[in-house]
């Protein structure tokens, strides 16, 4: 009789993140084209009009990429987080908390020149989103509570609390029942630099090179490392555990807090439900994939940005957008699985 | 054929380019101790590991009761009565006692645990409840119950890698009991690693000794080898070196005033007015069985325990105020006991641990150059002769001894001023012994003041040029290293001082 075991590999491929993320797309492609199959549509014609409705023009490529800027912010955020060893599953409260900020700074001042006063949002959604982590931080630190909780606490808080502004203090009256706050002025939208694609874009690849930069490059990402790794050791280097992680939590956050910020600048406009389509939550799904690496995040965001567009059009001819769902979930779930096979093996072993 | 109750034939494992095991023979007879000897990174652990089914081989046979097994995993081998004691513990700290022993699904004492429990912890001269968790037990007791797991899931050959590097040479002679009685009476049979020739001959029947992936003797009478044999054997060559002592001593580098600690929640005083002064060029030895207070005395000057009372001066510069960084700007050293865990940080890449000390230093700003930390582990790895995969990899996978020589060699390579050495050379082998302490001598030579802590007598007496006894919490005795003998010192240690 023949048995089947497992056993762990002493050596795993460098590469191993990128074929699995490979392969596991490939899956989730395979998964989808069933899916469409069931319902008796053709694959090849959806996922083709899906890439040209995603990347065939100047005008679909810089919504793909307009749609990147969230998913990539806030899985840089999250990467951040994790070089302590921590999990920030609230990055989706953190850009609600980023927008409302910036709704806040806005009303509340008053700056003549459009670009100090983007400036100055900008800033605010940053500030916002550590924020919206400083609770969350401030008692992993000094009680030691488990950030997966605390963090996806504050996304249903801060959700009520803006479902509160859109409904009372800010609701605009011109709005009339649909609830959201009143329009931000045009003079702080923020520009375009090629078709629709917004400056916001540019900003990303800044904090792509700064997250890398900070992870990987720099002084703080060794200590982070070195308290991630043993907190006994980091006392011993000298190096503070606790604030190490405080401060990555709250860069992190603001990492998520800016993304909230852009989209409210380039995209919305005004602070309503709609500042974000559970980007917090597949920005945990990106950043996973990539095995926490800034620049495989930047490449899996902006596919994973081309993915909701191309769900988002291919509605029009009766498909259902949740196919691009389908497919960024099946991506994880077969990395992960494709993962698992780089890091153990399966046997045959014969029983007599 | 029939005689042995395991038969390892030509095993084979390779780890990347690293031959750890090259066509390996090995023989367990039933009820008897063997005896594993070779140096640090010569295959022991790989060997064990094969046998308790945890890597596998690429080659090879194992025959188990003369049936020849086609593929062994944990589970199988757990089944065919093979227990390992891993070099690290693997125990669960929150645990209870009775829950760690009792966790395996073979567990043989379901019923009457407490019968069984009293029966071993009178075998193994234990004398805690088994309701204790993990966490609150001495390092000794948790070896302890290391091996009664063994016990409890009825395993009837037991793999011993190194078990006494961390006990006191009292728990070290306790043990030599305890297994005795477990080979005769209960017919285990039993395989202990160590580096000491010392217990090698006092532990086991039969030695085995390897040396870089090879078997280079099997199955040698103990009795009838001498210490000679066996060093040649693991060695290749033998250099015993005399240390000079006539080295002279300079200012005064560290000095301690009247320092006191207080463990808060039992007030209980675990360093009771210590006092000592260590000059340029000299090597404090401290004596004294682990846990009267020694790793609290090297934390404290180290800077990472801060709430005591007393003075710490380093180059007559008061820091007892000061924390880890400022002392190492003042160039102290620390080598902490805890190699995995304290001194390296499990899961981080070799890189990243060779830097630990010294990356404030070298940094630019908030940059830390790839090239120059590269650079850095390169005249590490150079200096010391370590051996590492790659400079990315995650630090456990290098062997015990290299990670030591790691971790020594990043705390020296700076020419530190002031060095605290504790435990330096726990668990290595005899030529990376020699290795170390030629280079604490060297360091001594070049002007560092030295405080060695080390359980090891033959260590303290080779190196030190004075010696302090430390028993519970106080420095009981003091000796000139010429007036010092091995009798005096250990009754000292005991608490005996007349
Ligand atoms: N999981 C692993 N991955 C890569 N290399 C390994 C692994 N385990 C062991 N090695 C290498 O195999 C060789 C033998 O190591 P092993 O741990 O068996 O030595 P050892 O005799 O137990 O040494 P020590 O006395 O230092 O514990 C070493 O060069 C080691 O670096
Ligand atoms: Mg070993």
């Amino acid at each position: 009789m023949n048995n089947l075991k497992l056993f762990k590999r002493q050596t795993v491929n460098e590469l191993s993140t990128f074929y699995s993320f490979l392969i596991g797309f490939i899956i989730a492609i395979f998964i989808g084209s069933i899916i469409l199959l069931i319902q008796d549509k053709s694959p090849i014609d959806t996922f083709s009009l899906m890439l040209r409705l995603s990347v065939g023009s100047i005008n679909s490529l810089s919504a793909s990429l307009n749609k990147a800027i969230p998913l990539i912010l806030a899985g840089l955020g999250i990467s951040i987080i994790n070089s302590v060893k921590l999990w920030n599953i609230g990055a989706e409260g953190q850009i609600f908390l980023g927008a409302i900020a910036v709704n806040f700074i806005y009303i509340n001042t008053q700056i003549n020149s459009p670009s100090i006063h983007i400036f100055v949002l900008l800033v605010a959604g940053f500030v916002g989103g550590s924020l919206c982590i400083l609770i969350p931080a401030i008692t992993k630190v000094v009680f030691g509570v488990n950030e997966i909780i605390t963090t996806l606490l504050t996304n249903y808080i801060v959700f009520g609390v803006t479902i509160f502004l859109i409904n009372g203090p800010w609701k605009d009256p011109k709005s009339l029942n649909f609830p959201a706050a009143a329009y931000v002025g045009e003079e702080v939208f923020l520009p375009t630099i090629i078709g629709k694609l917004s400056f916001g874009f540019l900003i990303c690849i800044l904090f792509t090179i700064l997250a890398h930069y900070l992870k990987n490059k720099s002084v703080f990402g060794f200590e982070m490392r070195i308290a991630g790794g043993s907190a006994m050791t980091a006392v011993y280097a000298g190096i503070n555990a606790k604030q190490k992680a405080f401060i990555a939590m709250l860069i992190g956050g603001g990492f998520a807090g800016l993304a909230g910020a852009i989209e409210l600048l380039s995209q919305t406009h005004r602070v309503s439900t709609g500042i974000s389509q559970g980007f917090g939550y597949t920005a945990i799904i990106v950043a996973a994939i990539t095995g926490m690496r800034p620049l495989g995040i930047f490449l899996v965001g902006s596919l994973f940005g081309a993915l909701s567009i191309g769900g988002s059009v291919i509605q029009t001819i009766g498909v259902s957008a949740y196919i691009a769902d389908i497919i960024q979930a099946s991506t994880l779930f077969g990395a992960l699985i494709i993962q698992f096979f780089f890091t153990y093996q399966i046997k045959k072993v014969e029983n007599d | 054929m029939k005689q042995y109750i395991l038969e390892a034939k030509n095993i084979s494992k390779t780890f990347g380019n690293v031959k750890a095991l090259e066509n390996v023979n090995f023989y367990l007879r039933k009820g008897k101790i063997h005896g594993l000897l070779g140096e640090n990174g010569a295959g022991k652990s790989s060997l064990m590991n094969i046998l308790s089914g945890i890597y596998q081989p690429e080659k090879g046979s194992i025959f188990i009761n003369n049936v020849k097994q086609k593929s062994l995993d944990p589970e199988s081998a757990s089944e065919l009565g093979i227990g390992m004691v891993h070099q690290e513990f693997r125990l669960i700290e929150s645990f209870s006692i009775e829950d760690n022993l009792t966790l395996s699904k073979s567990n043989i004492y379901q019923n009457n645990f407490k019968e069984a429990y009293e029966k071993y912890s009178e075998i193994f001269s234990l004398s805690v409840k088994p309701e204790k968790t993990i966490s609150q037990l001495s390092v000794g007791e948790k070896q302890k119950i290391e091996i009664m797991k063994l016990i409890f899931k009825d395993s009837k050959i037991m793999l011993l890698d190194e078990p006494t590097a961390v006990l006191t040479p009292q728990e070290t002679d306790q043990l030599r009991i305890s297994l005795g009685t477990l080979s005769e009476e209960d017919e285990k049979t039993i395989v202990l690693i160590s580096h000491k020739l010392k217990e090698i001959r006092e532990f086991t029947e039969k030695v085995f000794v390897m040396k870089n992936g090879k078997m280079v003797a099997e199955e040698l009478s103990t009795k009838d080898v001498t210490d000679d044999n066996l060093i040649e054997l693991m060695m290749g060559n033998i250099q015993k070196s005399i240390i000079d002592k006539s080295n002279t001593a300079g200012d005064t580098k560290l000095s301690i005033k009247s320092l006191e600690y207080v463990d808060k929640v039992n007030n209980f005083k675990i360093l009771d007015n210590i006092n000592l002064e260590i000059k340029a060029g000299e090597i404090i030895g401290i004596a004294g069985v682990s846990g009267n207070g020694q790793v609290e005395l090297a934390n404290i000057i180290s800077g990472i325990e801060v709430d005591y009372s007393g003075k710490i001066l380093i180059n007559n510069k008061d820091v007892s105020r000061r924390g880890v960084r400022s002392r190492k700007k003042l160039n102290l050293s620390y080598i902490p006991e805890n190699r995995l865990g304290v001194g390296l940080a499990p899961g981080v890449s070799v890189l990243d641990n060779s830097i630990v000390r010294d990356y404030f230093k070298t940094r630019l700003g908030p940059h830390l150059s790839r090239s120059k930390t590269e650079n850095y582990l390169e005249s590490l790895i150079n200096k010391f002769s370590i051996k590492a995969p790659n400079s990315k990899a995650e630090i456990s996978t290098l062997s015990g001894g290299n990670m030591q020589k790691l971790l020594m060699g990043r705390e020296l390579i700076s020419n530190p001023e002031v060095i605290i050495a504790s435990q330096p050379t726990r668990g290595l082998d005899v030529n990376a012994v020699e290795a170390i302490h030629n280079l604490l001598v060297e360091q001594r030579d070049k002007g560092s003041a030295i405080l060695m802590i080390s359980e090891d007598l033959d260590e303290l007496f080779k190196l030190s040029n004075r010696i302090h006894v430390m028993f519970e919490g106080k420095i009981v005795k003091s000796f000139n290293i010429d007036d010092a003998d091995i009798n005096n010192v250990g009754l000292a240690m005991a608490g005996i001082v007349e």
